[in-house]
């Protein structure tokens, strides 16, 4: 980890802790052990005769599960090594630790181990805040056992912490007081578990605390499961192993979902139900695990909008945003129960079934749904048509706690003119008309094949057509050659170039003779740094390399954008972007972080990383199988599936085995070029000879 | 008994007897609403849209436990019930979806409670 902090996860629990296994929070610190948007444990500081321990190694041995080698001491120089201390924590209701205590030494030693332990019960929204508690703190000591409680009101919270053999407790943590002979060893195993008064029953059925062995078996069952991938450049190995690990880790279970999962938007904010985050992720990983769509599309739908509420920007028909189950969402000081706040997660989710149906043919499922979305449809016309012009746009209506951009780049100057000024509200950014656009088209698709409603069907492909025409007429920069941001409240262009050219690709709105110069401009010099697609064109204003969404480059964004020039047949600008992305991945070993820098990749020659981007992140993880997807031209034809590959140069060969979908198990294979004339370097790159 | 915001909010569920944002759901909820010692109970059937509203004991897939005080003011739309259940105000015991989707029944807030959250001036 970038911070030297040990992630640690099951769902939305996870533990955050430094390199010695230790927890200290600060109110602003994300340090702790987390459950359901709460922190549990602030504090979790081991000492042997009142002195820190000092880390040797720390070993992750799975998402789950980690290990700390210690050494007594904190000497930075000499440590004495007669000691060692080895702790062993896996998260599942809580965290069970095992602590094991070796003596090197042909003498006995008497030793004193305490664990100091607090709980702040902090509310995610407070921690990011900074915010004051209003409720009051318990603590209870027995032999053997400590706990930590909070009440406010009917809300009760409390850390229930145990061990075996029994510690001696008292209201600020557990101590052993133990004698070891030459050579020999203890153990003690620690139980900390969260409690939810009140909603035991919801959390038990939900899956929590599935037993390690359960967990370890579940793992290998999942990447079991998921398509074979064989290829002749080892990074890409390595890059699809971590995706699909993170992506078992990011996996998240709402309350309603029984054992079913989706996946949350990321660590360690963003361990929630997400409209937008959990679509897009769906979508990426469709061709490797179709069953989290399938649970995005179910869960989503239940808690479809149905009445007009300010404070959640709730409409009828209209996807949430997010979900929170902590303090502050449950005293309604937050609108996160949930929140409905963004305006492209509707349309997705009609894109979502779709896509969903082409690769797997569930029908039943597509029926079953076929009122949510129409309702879906209904809110693109009815309630988000802001301004009576036929765009998508948005304006909240919970001015203090609301989201403003209600997009995917949702900062605060990320909607801006050229010249860098910021337009006013409402808001029409040019992706919304595209996922627009497609979902009438896939809907159109739907109602033909399934909802067996051709007239329905018609009207949507008009609707479809007609948005399309005027699109292409009032977005179009002339001066530029490329779509602007946005429509600003008086209609006219927010006229900044942007990466959102390439979601316009991927939703097929773009005209086909305007489709090459779009292209042009995201692999062009002043969108293009050489690793992905820059948020905001150098040049603009407000061009930023290290801006979050006014300068960095997303991974999530460049495999989309990949998959849209394909949409038109750009094959080779499409791997010459995969190839980009694949490399930067391999400089986090893997695992792409939410955004980095938009510096030219010739300078820096490495992807520099925003600094405080959240890893890892579920469309980030997400973003190489797309990838996969769009170099092997992967697509659902009827009751087949077609390849049509393009690999990057320097891919010789790249196959995927055992594809899911409606065709029952498919393999699909690619052969490329390699370059013989590369010159041999440290690193071998896909997109460096490009 | 006088009509309460609860009371009529279960017989108006009863006159409309079909619920179109229920269409694909079926189960039976009980609500066990506390009053000083007494508990009113209410259960409502949906049959794919199709609403049954009684105080007749039957089989519950879900059952709802809340002081009466507190679910007027969530019948009247001025508290949230799935924020009541985060906080335990309100609990839930079985099938935690059906709540979750019945819940559309109940109305939005009001006007007024939605401004002052939302920091609108009046």
């Amino acid at each position: 980890m970038t911070d030297g902090s040990v992630s640690i996860l099951d769902g939305n629990t996870f533990v955050v802790s430094d390199d010695r296994g230790d927890i200290e929070a600060t109110p602003t610190d994300t340090a702790g052990l987390f459950s359901f948007d709460t922190r549990f444990l602030s504090k979790w500081v081991l000492t042997v005769d009142g002195e820190r321990l000092s880390a040797l190694s720390t070993d992750d041995l799975s998402y789950f599960e980690t290990r700390y080698f210690l050494v007594a001491g904190t000497g930075t120089v000499y440590v004495d090594a007669k000691l060692s201390v080895i702790r062993r924590r896996a998260v599942s209701e809580g965290f069970s630790e095992t602590l094991e205590v070796l003596n090197h030494d042909d003498q006995a030693v008497d030793l004193t181990l305490r664990i100091e332990a607090d709980a702040d019960f902090a509310d995610l929204f407070e921690v990011k805040d900074a915010l004051k508690k209003k409720g009051t703190y318990t603590r209870e000591a027995a032999p053997g056992r400590l706990r930590l409680g909070y009440t406010r009101d009917t809300y009760r919270r409390s850390t229930a912490i145990s061990s075996v053999p029994k510690a001696k407790a008292d209201e600020a943590g557990l101590t052993f007081r133990i004698r070891l002979g030459p050579r020999e060893s203890w153990k003690a195993e620690l139980e900390v578990v969260t409690e939810f008064a009140g909603l035991e029953r919801l959390a038990k059925s939900s899956g929590r605390g599935r037993a390690r062995a359960n967990m370890e078996s579940e793992l290998e069952r999942w990447l079991d499961g998921a398509p074979k991938l064989h290829c002749d450049w080892d990074p890409l190995l390595t890059t699809y192993r971590r995706s699909l690990v993170d992506l078992a880790a990011l996996r998240f279970s709402p309350l309603t979902a029984g054992r079913r999962s989706l996946p949350a938007a990321g660590l360690p904010w963003f361990m929630t139900m997400f409209g937008r985050d959990s679509i897009i992720t769906s979508l990426q990983a469709l061709p490797f695990t179709p069953e989290l769509a399938a649970t995005t599309l179910r869960e989503l739908a239940i808690r479809q909008g149905t009445r007009t509420d300010d404070f959640r920007d709730e409409d009828p028909g209209r996807i949430l945003h997010e979900m929170r189950y902590g303090e502050m969402t449950a005293f309604e000081e937050r609108p996160h129960s949930p929140y409905y706040g963004n305006a492209d997660a509707t349309p997705l989710y009609v894109v979502l079934l779709d896509e969903y149906e082409r690769w797997t043919g569930d029908r039943k499922l597509v029926r079953e749904l076929e009122s949510v979305a129409r309702a879906a449809l209904n809110w693109i016309d009815e309630y988000a048509d802001l301004q009576g012009n036929g765009y998508i746009s948005y304006q909240r209506r919970n001015e203090e706690t609301g989201l403003e951009n209600q997009c995917w780049k949702d900062s605060w100057d990320s909607i801006s003119y050229r010249d860098g000024r910021l337009p006013g509200f409402p808001r029409a950014t040019c992706e919304l008309q595209g996922y627009a656009y497609d979902a009438k088209r896939r809907a159109a698709r739907l109602a033909r094949t399934v909802w067996d409603d051709p007239a329905f069907a018609d009207e949507l492909d008009r609707q479809a057509a007609a948005l399309k025409r005027r699109f292409n007429r009032d977005f179009w920069v002339e001066d530029g050659k490329y779509f602007a941001l946005a429509l600003d409240p008086d209609g006219n262009q927010v006229d900044a170039l942007t990466s959102n050219n390439g979601h316009l690709l991927w939703s097929g709105i773009v005209d086909k003779s305007k489709a090459k110069a779009v292209a042009r401009h995201l692999l062009g010099p002043r969108l293009f740094s050489g690793w992905g697609v820059r948020t905001l064109a150098e040049g603009e204003t407000r061009y930023n390399p290290i801006g979050y969404h006014v300068g960095t480059v997303w991974p999530f964004d460049c495999s989309f954008i990949a998959w849209g020039l394909r949409r038109y047949g750009f094959k080779d600008e499409a791997a010459q972007i995969a190839a980009g992305i694949l490399d930067a991945a391999d400089f986090f070993e893997g695992r792409l972080p939410e955004a980095f820098g938009g510096y030219e990749r010739s300078v820096t020659k490495y992807p520099v990383q925003y600094p405080t981007a959240c890893s890892p992140q579920a469309w980030s993880t997400g973003a190489p199988l797309l990838l996969l997807r769009t170099m092997l031209g992967l697509e659902p034809v009827g009751e087949h599936l077609v390849v049509d590959p393009a690999l990057p140069v320097g891919l010789g060969h790249l196959e995927l085995l055992d594809i899911p979908g409606r065709w029952g198990r498919f393999d699909a294979f690619g052969r490329g070029f390699m370059s013989a004339e590369r010159a041999p370097k440290l690193r071998e790159q896909l997109g460096a000879a490009g | 008994m006088a009509a309460d915001t609860t009371t009529e909010f279960f017989e108006s569920l009863g006159r409309r007897a079909h619920e179109p944002l229920l269409e694909q759901t079926v189960g039976t909820i009980r609500f066990d609403l506390a009053r000083k010692s007494d508990v009113h109970r209410w259960f409502v059937a949906v049959d794919k849209g199709d609403l049954a509203v009684s105080h007749q004991r039957r089989r519950a897939d879900c059952t709802v436990r809340a002081p009466k005080q507190l679910f007027d003011r969530v019948a009247s739309g001025e508290v949230n019930a799935t924020a009541a259940v985060l906080r335990g105000a309100v609990q839930v015991e079985g099938d935690a979806e059906l709540l979750t989707l019945f819940q559309r029944l109940f109305p939005g807030p009001p006007a007024e409670t939605s401004a002052k959250r939302s920091g609108k001036k009046p």
